[in-house]
């Protein structure tokens, strides 16, 4: 592994990440609060350390491997969520350290988790500083890099591929910065959208610029400690649900569309599951609150289904209700859409729905050979025949993903975590979701858990981001060796 | 498929089962509890129905395809479980008959799980008789009838092949008739062994031949309301515990060391997993039972921690402690131990170690291949190769098994159960544990879940003890085409 090469890249993508912390500081001096000078500290630093790690290796050659890919992959996160830190440790916003790092990769990984215990009382700059980091994190701080990095002259579709292993992104341009510069437009144009849909729904700019970044990136940070419940306006819920769900679409499809495509959307089989998903569980959710009279009248019971299961599903985590207080059917429900997540090249994490439509469709296929031993039939999602090693790599990495959540809930168990709060609280962040049940439910947040408990969660919503894999390769000895 | 050819050997394993009934009923001679008449009714009822069926057919002679197969196994352990259900019936100590084929398929599918609120003031007929199912299912009636079948002129390797799909059971003898009673002879000696040595602890014959057969069975049905608690004797707890080991290793390892191969079991890869496991989670649950000061000393937390961990790997069910009272994180671990389950060929359920072996490795493999892409690792168990077919229906049996869980546990919780419960009575039955957790722990009974819900636990039991496709197949439309 050739680490000055490393380095070079690291230390760009560190400079880059320092100057976004500018829009914070405008945001502080624009209201006029003391925090501007915590954000001027820790852009300053920033900058500087990333600078003097380009120049340290300015003389690194452009390629990078497969290996190195996954190591820059990581590094560059774990960078970020230091870094990401400086403004809450500076304005004493956390009582430790561990807090404000677990703050800042909730926001990068957009999960969406905190351990803050008020909101409203907290500086603008702060609260925007964490919408920010869920805007940054959204299309990943890699495909920033990707659309940003091939001016410096890196260019590799490897860095994509230790991002997304698995059903593989569509490639809508053969050059992967161009395929990064188009998608990001196309995520600036819907948070524009957004931000104006909101303004027409009666909030106002500075919420709606946060809550908008926190929609698109499905990340969840909100700017009120009741997240979304707190405006009671059925007209913002409906606005943040539509975004939310195309937020969980898979983005190229949106620039097809966007591109004249029409029927870009229409024969999708990933989308048609995504949205029979959302459709069917926000259904069965309507009827149970209707039937346990939890919310009046239908149109209530629909409006409070619709806004949690599309905030679930797309690993959100926004909530218009505390949904711990439901009948436990609609609570597993959601624990098990916190698994499925929402479409390959979204914003959203979980499993990714292409992945469950691969493993129904092996699995039902596998039942038809046991009783046709003879018959050649192939798989095929989207129209495309998936290929054996596909499969193999879709059920291999369920069951890593699986794996992962068990052993982290025995930790935050071993920790005195209650049970349903330990394995929900695994769930969410491992899913970028960010609120669980109980402990860590919607009205709930994730300060009570101890220190250990805490990296644990981290770990979690890193592997959970990067796709597992990622993460979990540079613990095999193998990848260390020559 | 010939249903005439079907109904007749139907009739001749009914038949047989009827005739099994006798041994309860010199139990209830002996002891005169009142029970003697329902039990010779329901005798006479099963051996008359089946006795029916076989002269009705008795022309009928055909060979058996792999479709046939799938029908005779599962109709035959679900006709064998109602049938089992009539002494109950007839000596009306369940209020319903869903209770009664509960029971009696809770007992052939060596589940253990009950709806018998009080255990001790029933006659010691009804008693044996349940603890006869477990024996009975134990080595399966499908092996009991692969011993017993070839006398009326069948031969088919393809019922072992229906109820064992996977890693195939080693073939000791070439003739699947042999193989059963060899295997059948070892499964006799090693609980005439158990017999005895309960004996010499001073446990009654009763108490021992029902608890005997309950533990080779892996099944937990005790006579006895809070199972093996009830004795408080170090010296069964400990007795127990080491023939519930042997009870979920493969029997065809057994029968080798006896014929003198002392290092059998050693030379099997699986078994050594299997062992490694077992001592690895008893000192893990010692440790923790130690330290979080649930029993006064080491050797009090030893004592439970060596019973309680193979009764739930071995997917028995007796047990020595109610563990729903320990701490969070070791609930979570006997809840994950229960998807793991005895080595194949052993009367243990759930997924198989081979399986979660072989899982594990080829996740480790994959993780091998991602740092060399180009590296071709075939997948060994052992010193065998494992061919890629075989990989692929053990991951599809895995991701099946989760989903029925997933399924099931929505339908239990959608009936109203409590989370908790709902999720642990369907991972205690699919895996043929018996106690779940919560509402269904160590000190509960199954007897206060809706008839519903009841139904939909009887079809987890029968699903998970034939290994889920063999069930599943029956339910596909394409099956029942032409």
């Amino acid at each position: 592994m050739r680490v000055r090469n490393m380095i070079r890249v690291l230390g760009s993508l560190t400079c880059f990440y320092g100057l976004t912390m500018l829009a914070p500081l405008f945001v502080s001096l624009i209201y006029r609060e003391s925090d501007w000078s915590a954000f001027l500290s820790s852009f300053l630093i920033t900058l500087f350390f990333g600078l003097s790690l380009y120049f340290i290796a300015f003389r690194a050659t452009r390629e990078i491997t497969n290996r190195e890919g996954f190591l820059i992959v990581t590094l560059a996160w774990a960078l970020a969520g230091v870094f990401g830190a400086l403004p809450y440790i500076f304005t004493h916003t956390f009582a430790t350290v561990t807090d404000a790092l677990f703050e800042t990769i909730s926001g990068l990984t957009t999960t969406g988790a905190s351990v803050m215990t008020t909101i409203e009382d907290k500086p603008h700059g702060i609260l925007f500083w964490r919408a920010l980091t869920h805007w940054i994190g959204g299309m990943g701080i890699i495909l920033l890099g990707l659309a940003i990095l091939p001016l410096i002259g890196v260019g590799g579709m490897q860095l994509f591929r230790a991002e997304v292993p698995g059903p593989s992104t569509d490639k809508i341009k053969p050059r992967i910065a161009d395929t990064a510069k188009v998608l990001w437009k196309v995520y600036l144009l819907l948070t524009l959208a957004e931000v104006v849909a909101l303004l027409f729904g009666g909030m106002n700019l500075f919420d709606a610029v946060c809550h908008s970044f926190a929609t698109i990136a499905t990340g969840g940070f909100s700017t009120r400690n009741l997240s979304l419940e707190s405006y009671n306006s059925t007209a913002i819920e409906m606005i943040v649900s539509f975004f939310m769900i195309l937020a969980g679409i898979n983005f190229a499809l949106h620039f097809r569309f966007l591109t004249r495509q029409k029927k870009a959307y229409a024969d999708n089989g990933e989308l048609r599951l995504y949205l029979g998903l959302i459709v069917g569980a926000t259904a069965v959710a309507t009827v149970v609150l209707k039937t346990h009279q939890l919310y009046g009248d239908w149109f209530n019971s629909f409006r409070y289904a619709l806004f949690q299961v599309s905030s679930i599903i797309t690993c959100t985590g926004f909530s218009s209700a505390d949904f711990d207080r439901w009948p436990d059917l609609l609570r597993l429900i959601l624990v098990l859409l916190m698994f499925v997540g929402a479409m390959v090249g979204s914003t959203g994490g979980g499993l990714k729905v292409m992945r469950v439509l691969v493993m129904f469709k092996n699995i039902y296929l596998e039942l038809y050979r046991l009783i046709h031993p003879k018959a050649v039939i192939v798989t095929r999602v989207n129209k495309q025949a998936i290929d054996h090693t596909l499969i193999h790599s879709v059920l291999v990495y369920i069951t890593a993903y699986v794996a992962v959540f068990v052993v982290a809930t025995l930790i935050l168990t071993a920790l005195n975590v209650d049970l349903i709060s330990a394995a929900t609280g695994a769930a969410a962040t491992l899913g970028g979701v960010g609120p669980g049940l109980a402990q860590v439910g919607a009205h709930g947040n994730y300060a009570e858990i101890p220190l250990l408990g805490k990296w644990v969660l981290c770990f979690c919503m890193y592997a959970g981001r990067l796709e597992i894999y990622t993460i979990i390769i540079l613990l095999v000895p193998a990848f260390w060796r020559k | 498929m010939s249903v005439r050819f079907i109904l007749k050997i139907l009739g001749a394993m009914i038949f047989f089962f009827g005739l099994s009934m006798l041994a309860p009923m010199i139990v209830a001679l002996l002891y005169g509890d009142g029970d003697f008449s329902a039990i010779a009714l329901s005798a006479i009822v099963t051996v008359g129905f089946g006795g029916a069926l076989v002269l009705i057919f008795k022309k009928e002679r055909k060979e058996i395809g792999i479709r046939e197969g799938f029908f005779i196994v599962a109709a035959g352990w679900f006709l064998a479980g109602l049938f089992g259900g009539l002494p109950y019936y007839f000596a009306e100590i369940f209020p319903s008959f869903t209770d009664c084929a509960f029971e009696s398929i809770s007992g052939l599918t060596t589940t253990g799980a009950t709806v018998l609120t009080s255990i001790e003031d029933k006659p010691h007929g009804l008693l044996f008789w349940r603890a006869l199912t477990h024996w009975l299912g134990g080595m399966g009636i499908i092996l009991l009838g692969i011993a017993i079948l070839p006398l009326l002129g069948v031969g088919g390797m393809q019922l072992f092949k229906a109820e064992v799909p996977g890693p195939t059971a080693d073939k000791i003898k070439p003739r699947v008739a042999e193989t059963a009673k060899t295997l059948w002879a070892v499964y006799v000696l090693i609980t005439a062994a158990e017999v005895v040595m309960l004996m010499l602890g001073g446990m009654g014959w009763f108490d021992a031949v029902c608890h005997s057969f309950a533990t080779l069975a892996t099944g937990g049905f005790s006579t006895r309301n809070l199972s093996i608690e009830s004795y408080n004797s170090v010296y069964f707890d400990f007795v127990i515990a080491i023939f519930m080991m042997l009870a979920g290793v493969n029997f065809a390892l057994h029968y080798r060391m006896l014929k003198g191969d002392l290092k059998a079991w050693w030379r099997d890869a699986e078994f050594r997993f299997y062992l490694w496991l077992m001592l690895a989670c008893i000192v893990a649950v010692t440790a923790s039972l130690y330290f979080t000061r649930v029993y006064p000393n080491l050797f009090e937390s030893f004592r439970r921690a060596f019973f309680q961990v193979p009764t739930i790997i071995t997917t028995t069910g007796f047990t020595t402690a109610d563990f729903d009272k320990w701490p969070s994180f070791l609930r979570v671990l006997l809840f994950v131990l229960m998807f793991v389950g005895g080595m194949s060929g052993s009367t243990g359920g759930s997924v198989k170690i081979v399986r979660i072996q072989l899982l594990i490795k080829q996740v480790l493999n994959e993780l091998y291949r991602l740092v060399h892409p180009r590296v071709v690792m075939p997948l060994r168990l052992g010193r065998v190769l494992v061919p890629d077919n075989v990989m692929r229906s053990i991951w599809n049996f895995f991701i099946l098994y989760l989903l029925l869980f997933v399924a099931c546990s929505l339908i239990m919780s959608a009936l109203g159960l409590e989370f908790i419960t709902a999720i642990t009575s369907v991972a205690a039955t699919i895996g043929n544990v018996g106690p779940g957790l919560a509402g269904v722990g160590a000190h509960e009974n199954y007897a206060f879940i809706p008839l519903f819900g009841k139904w939909i636990l009887i079809f987890c039991m029968i699903v998970g003890r034939l290994e889920i496709y063999t069930v599943i197949v029956l339910l596909l439309p394409g099956y029942w085409r032409k």
